[in-house]
């Protein structure tokens, strides 16, 4: 039977007179990848609707937008103040500027002599060394468009570093922010955490009002009995599109934390993996907030690749008006992974007739003494809890705000840097899909 | 304070209550006894508004008024408090919150002006203290992990801060060993007033030694079919439901 | 000529004009498959010109698709030139006279499976006048079911009877172009089961497939619809426990249901086909598509199903849940032990409002096998109020088999409830040590857990199925605990 055929994209032509631009030219080996990524996206292009990790998410548009390669020259100016609202107070920070360093954005004073925060364009230039056992291991190109692409045209990005038994004082905080209507933004971070070692990382997406591309890849490696927690405020413009894959590898008894708050953008995607060590630890959250026509797909996967592993994860989803949120939650189980306990939970809610929701729960277990289990629910909020807020003199309609808002809630609650934490709560009280909503019920 | 006049309910096409009558004066504290499936937990229900019921004949008036017609939310400002059997846990929703927003509401709907936050703090500290509660709870989530012994003693704490006019205790002692018990039973005697009623709904009569009542009705197969003094709980104690069965039958 | 017609001609020694056939004896078409032998097929069955038509746009529809690429499944490729697409009904004079000349292994099953001597009888093809008691039961049955109005009979003889009927539901529900195995079973079924029960008549007794008067060999491209007019009733079985094996290899059956105002359709299956030996040779490809339409409003149907046979499943029995107020039910229970494949699962699709779906799956894996649950529940934008409660659970027997889940939730409606569940274990070492402890031996432990992981299913069973379910679920679980 004929296959249909996928459209040849129109990027690499368009983006081939960037590549004697991009970091790390004299990198031999980064060449040899960035050259291979080119041909497996000029074979295979984006993802299309008949790819089962994308049957619900239509990205056709941006090849149709065709979004011009963003040029360190050419970087518009950044709105100072309203950049500093989402600076954490105590970290330190590196702003990425349509996918270039901002020297003079950033701040990285007082960091430790052998601890590595650096930009991926400066790291390349310095330790190249450092970055080949990283780079490629963590996520292959082949599996989708967004990672290939990323990897042959990735302009800049975050290098981090924390050696072994360093426990780091502050959080690292990247910011990505994007000035221009019709560019794209590739960056590609590593993040290292060594054996013993503890450290926590924000990242933070904020955008002008038009359309635009965000293409994030991080790659992150956590050693031997090291820790490490990941939160992702993604508030991009109204009109982005926006692609965050975030690909872990961990190592045996190794502790991660994910939480990922995506409020903007008009069409995101998130990819989590993780590959579990011998008796690691992951707990991955997330919050999805849809509105107007906006279009959110969060793709998670937990691999139990060796046994005692344990998996915590929920997911909640809040949408209104005409917005569709779209959900995977996958875990895998392979034959030698004994004694594996995983628990997955993804929970919406409509607020109206034209949102939807799709959520697909998988498991797919191949060893036997396991406990797996999932939950997912598309509904309403539970009756018995508005007739107890009733009960005390609360009206139906603000208990009904109320119950959502805390629905909602529960998950920006888990954040426990307290500066991160206000942040996204006032960015929860902002966008919230539905009015009423009393600040003071916190 | 509270009338209930011939009520009929059912649940689909069951019924479960078949004509209960039921006169409560203002300070006064009743007991309802009863075997399981006689319609107890029907009865609170009923006059918390809770939905899913059928009223098929009968009325019920509250301080004049007609009950049935009032929204939950509404009897609750009128004074009406049910202490539930399983109270639910609302993560999100801090304790602290629910007690103001409950309070002012009331207040408003009394014509009187909302209380401030310093003048609220106080009021609920010292009823915290009443009930034997870590204040730190203040700040969690309403029930959220809280023991069966917790939850029904935040209960009671709601009851006094809400102060309200008619207390339905619903089978407030189950699940509550013989220390919590005596706490919670404190903390509902300590709010016995002229001007406030109390209707207990329990299985056992061992609450009723902690919280003695004036009047203790037997409600079985949906109707209350006897009525008598404190004395009459423990002869169900030591008879057995069967006997007032056998006696009215 | 082809080659084919020409050995025909020279086995008959008569004279054949294309589209007009007399009377032709033949025993079994030779292999392979182009609108000739689908004529042919059509003319020996004497079917009305409409059947042929539609068999034909069904073969020329199935000839452009492909086969279906389900991840989870390996199967060898198969091919459909070298598939007989009829086989005459065998004479009584070459069937067996009675059950000493049945294999013995396979009465020694029959028995543990805990089947009445004469149904033994019937289930080993014994000639029916060989047989006093099925005839008379037959009789009896015929009987009632007439004095009800109900039409329960082949499908090739309602297509005699009451061609307007079949003409009016076949292929509503599940059309041609649906999917390969519906398009190939479209254009080349050879028999099955056609039920029709009349306005508020309650069907007075169980139909089941045991009873069914046509002995033809209609097992391999198997077609079923049962419609259900406003009011009725009807509960049907299918299938049986006793192992099933057969020379065809591939299974493609397709089964229709209408449910119209206030129906209700319970449609129980036990499958239990030759799942292969030990080294997963020789087993039963068995591919099915069922769907039930609830088309009327407060319509019910009900699917049950106890699966542990065949090498390969793949089916998904689904409701169409159009009409308000109507319920869609899915209990299932699948058993794969050795190296069988299973890919099952249901489809809810809710249309109409106020309606409502179960979906109680249990998986168990031993052995080498595969599981896998594929289900779909959809809510339309329409589908005001539509409830879905979902629990699939997963039993894994031995390390060295998968159990998989993938079900897709695609909602529109906010005023929809949908909620899903699934959990894979294993049998606890302290349950199996307290049965032990208790006298029983490892392997009746294991039986008798499973029964109770499975009890939410078998109780949907009509009880003649379920007595043997149980004692089917034990035997084939035979050999993988230890």
């Amino acid at each position: 039977m004929m296959e249909a055929e996928r459209v040849v994209s129109q990027y690499p032509a368009q983006y081939e007179k960037t590549a004697a631009s991009l970091a790390g030219q004299s990198v031999a080996w980064l060449q040899s990848i960035r050259q291979k990524a080119l041909a497996s996206f000029s074979e295979s292009g984006f993802p299309s609707l008949r790819d089962e990790e994308w049957r619900y998410t239509n990205v056709s548009a941006i090849e149709k937008k065709l979004f011009s390669p963003a040029v360190q020259d050419e970087i518009g100016a950044v709105d100072v103040s309203w950049l500093n609202t989402y600076r954490l107070e105590n970290a330190w920070t590196i702003v990425l500027v349509d996918g270039y360093f901002s020297e003079a954005l950033s701040n990285l004073a007082g960091l430790p002599d052998d601890v590595q925060v650096l930009s991926m364009a400066n790291a390349l230039e310095q330790c190249p060394n450092d970055l080949k056992n990283y780079f490629g291991q963590a996520v292959n190109d082949e599996l989708h468009g967004f990672i290939a692409f990323n990897s042959a045209w990735f302009t800049d990005g975050l290098f981090v570093h924390v050696p072994t038994e360093h426990v780091l004082a502050k959080p690292v905080h990247i910011i990505h922010v994007a000035t221009q209507a019709g560019y794209m933004a590739n960056t590609r971070n590593i993040v290292a955490v060594d054996g013993m070692a503890k450290a926590e990382l924000v990242e933070t997406f904020i955008g002008c009002d038009e359309a635009y591309l965000s293409s994030a890849v991080t790659e992150v490696f956590v050693g031997k009995n090291a820790d490490l927690s990941i939160s992702k405020l993604q508030v991009e413009g109204d009109k982005a599109y926006h692609f965050g894959g975030t690909y872990v590898v961990q190592e045996d008894n190794a502790r991660f934390e994910h939480h990922n708050f995506c409020f903007g953008g008009l069409l995101a995607r998130n990819d989590i993996h993780t590959d579990l060590g011998l008796a690691s630890e992951c707990d991955l959250n997330g919050l999805y907030l849809g509105v107007k026509r906006q279009h959110i797909d969060n793709h998670t996967r937990i691999n139990h690749l060796k046994a005692h592993a344990q998996s915590k994860e929920l997911y909640k989803g809040v949408l209104n008006q005409r917005a569709r949120g779209v959900f995977q939650g996958r875990v895998l189980v392979a034959e030698q992974a004994q004694k594996t306990s995983s628990e997955m939970n993804n929970r919406n809610l409509l607020l109206s007739n034209d949102a939807e929701a799709d959520t697909k729960p998988q498991l797919e277990i191949y060893a036997d003494d396991v406990k797996c289990a999932h939950g997912v629910t598309v509904g309403q909020l539970d009756e018995k809890s508005i007739f107890y807020l009733q009960s005390r003199c609360i009206d139906e309609e603000t208990a009904r705000n109320m119950l959502t808002f805390a629905f909602a809630n529960e998950m920006v609650e888990k954040v426990k840097n307290k500066d991160l934490h206000d942040q996204v709560l006032q960015q929860l009280l902002e966008r919230f899909p539905q009015s009423g909503i009393e600040q003071e019920w916190l | 304070m509270l009338s209930i006049k011939n009520l009929h309910v059912s649940v689909g096409d069951k019924p479960i209550l078949k004509g209960v009558n039921l006169e409560i004066k203002a300070g006064e504290v009743h007991a309802i006894m009863g075997p399981n499936g006689a319609g107890k937990s029907t009865l609170s229900h009923i006059l918390s508004g809770k939905s899913g019921y059928t009223i098929t004949e009968g009325s019920v008036t509250y301080q004049g008024k007609d009950l049935l017609e009032m929204d939950p939310e509404i009897r609750a400002r009128e004074g009406i408090f049910l202490a539930f059997q399983y109270p639910v846990e609302i993560p999100g929703v801090s304790n602290i919150y629910l007690l103001k927003a409950a309070l002012n509401a009331i207040r408003t709907h009394n014509g009187l002006a909302e209380v401030d936050a310093f003048d609220f703090l106080k009021i609920v500290k010292g009823k915290v203290k009443l009930l034997e509660m870590d204040e730190q709870f203040l700040y969690r989530s309403v029930n959220e992990g809280f023991s069966g012994g917790e939850k029904k003693r935040n209960e009671i704490l709601q009851a006094a801060i809400l102060e309200p006019s008619m207390c339905i205790l619903d089978e407030t002692d189950s699940g509550l060993d013989i220390d919590a018990l005596k706490v919670v039973a404190a903390g509902v005697n300590s709010l016995r007033a002229a001007d406030r009623s109390f209707l207990m709904i329990t299985h056992y009569q061992r609450l009723l030694d902690y919280i003695k009542p004036d009047i203790v009705h037997v409600l079985a197969d949906g109707r209350i079919v006897k009525t008598a003094g404190p004395e009459l709980a423990l002869e169900l104690e030591a008879k057995g439901y069967s006997w007032v069965e056998e006696q009215v039958a | 000529m082809s080659s084919s017609e020409q050995e025909i001609d020279s086995l008959i020694g008569q004279k054949y004009k294309e589209g007009f056939v007399t009377e032709i004896e033949v025993d079994t078409f030779p292999p392979g498959l182009d609108e000739e032998v689908i004529a042919k097929l059509s003319a020996i069955k004497g079917e009305p010109e409409f059947m042929l038509d539609y068999r034909l746009k069904a073969f020329r529809h199935w000839q452009t698709m492909s086969e279906p690429n389900w991840a989870q499944l390996n199967i060898e490729p198969i091919d459909y030139q070298s598939i007989s697409y009829y086989s005459a009904p065998k004479k009584d004079s070459d069937k067996p006279q009675s059950l000493d000349e049945i294999d013995p292994e396979l009465l020694e099953t029959y028995k543990k499976l805990g089947i009445p001597l004469d149904e033994q009888e019937r289930l080993a093809g014994v000639a029916v006048d060989a047989v006093f008691d099925s005839v008379s039961v037959a009789t009896t049955f015929k009987g009632k079911l007439h004095d009800a109005g109900v039409i329960f009979c082949p499908i090739s003889e309602a297509l005699k009877e009451h061609p307007e009927l079949v003409k009016q539901y076949l292929g509503t529900v599940v059309p041609e172009t649906d999917n390969f195995f519906a398009a190939l079973n479209a254009a080349v079924f050879t028999d099955g089961s056609f039920v029709y029960i009349p306005k508020g008549v309650r069907c007075p007794m169980e139909l089941s497939t045991y009873f069914r008067i046509n002995a033809a060999n209609t097992g391999q491209f198997e077609r079923t619809l049962i419609i259900a007019d406003e009011g009725s009733h009807v509960s049907y079985l299918e299938g049986c426990t006793a192992p099933m094996r057969d020379e065809n290899q591939l299974h493609a059956a397709v089964v229709e249901l209408v449910a119209m105002d206030d129906a209700e359709i319970k449609y129980s299956t036990v499958q239990n086909w030759y799942p292969g030996d030990e080294n997963g040779v020789g087993g039963i490809y068995n591919f099915v598509t069922k769907r039930a339409e609830c088309r009327g409003a407060n319509s019910k149907v009900s699917w049950t199903q106890v699966e542990t046979g065949s090498a390969i499943t793949w089916k998904y029995p689904s409701c169409i849940l159009l009409g308000d107020n109507s319920v869609g039910e899915f209990y299932s229970v699948a058993l794969t032990n050795n190296y069988q494949q299973a890919d099952t699962g249901t489809k809810m699709i809710h249309i109409g409002k106020n309606t409502r779906s179960t979906i109680i799956s249990k998986g168990i894996s031993a052995g080498k096998s595969q599981n896998t649950y594929r289900g779909l529940v959809r809510v339309g934008k329409n589908a005001d109020n539509a409830r879905n409660y979902t629990q699939c659970d997963s039993l894994l027997v031995g390390d060295k088999c998968g159990a998989h889940t993938f079900p897709y939730v695609e909602v529109k409606q906010p005023s929809a409830q949908v909620e899903h569940e699934a959990t894979t274990s294993k049998i606890s070492e302290d349950q199996l040590f307290f049965c032990q402890q208790r006298g029983l031996s490892a392997e009746d432990a294991v039986s008798m857990i499973v029964n109770g992981f499975c009890k939410q299913v078998f109780k949907e069973l009509p009880m003649e199925f379920a007595v043997e379910a149980q004692a089917l679920l034990g035997l084939s679980l035979e050999g993988s605990v230890g």
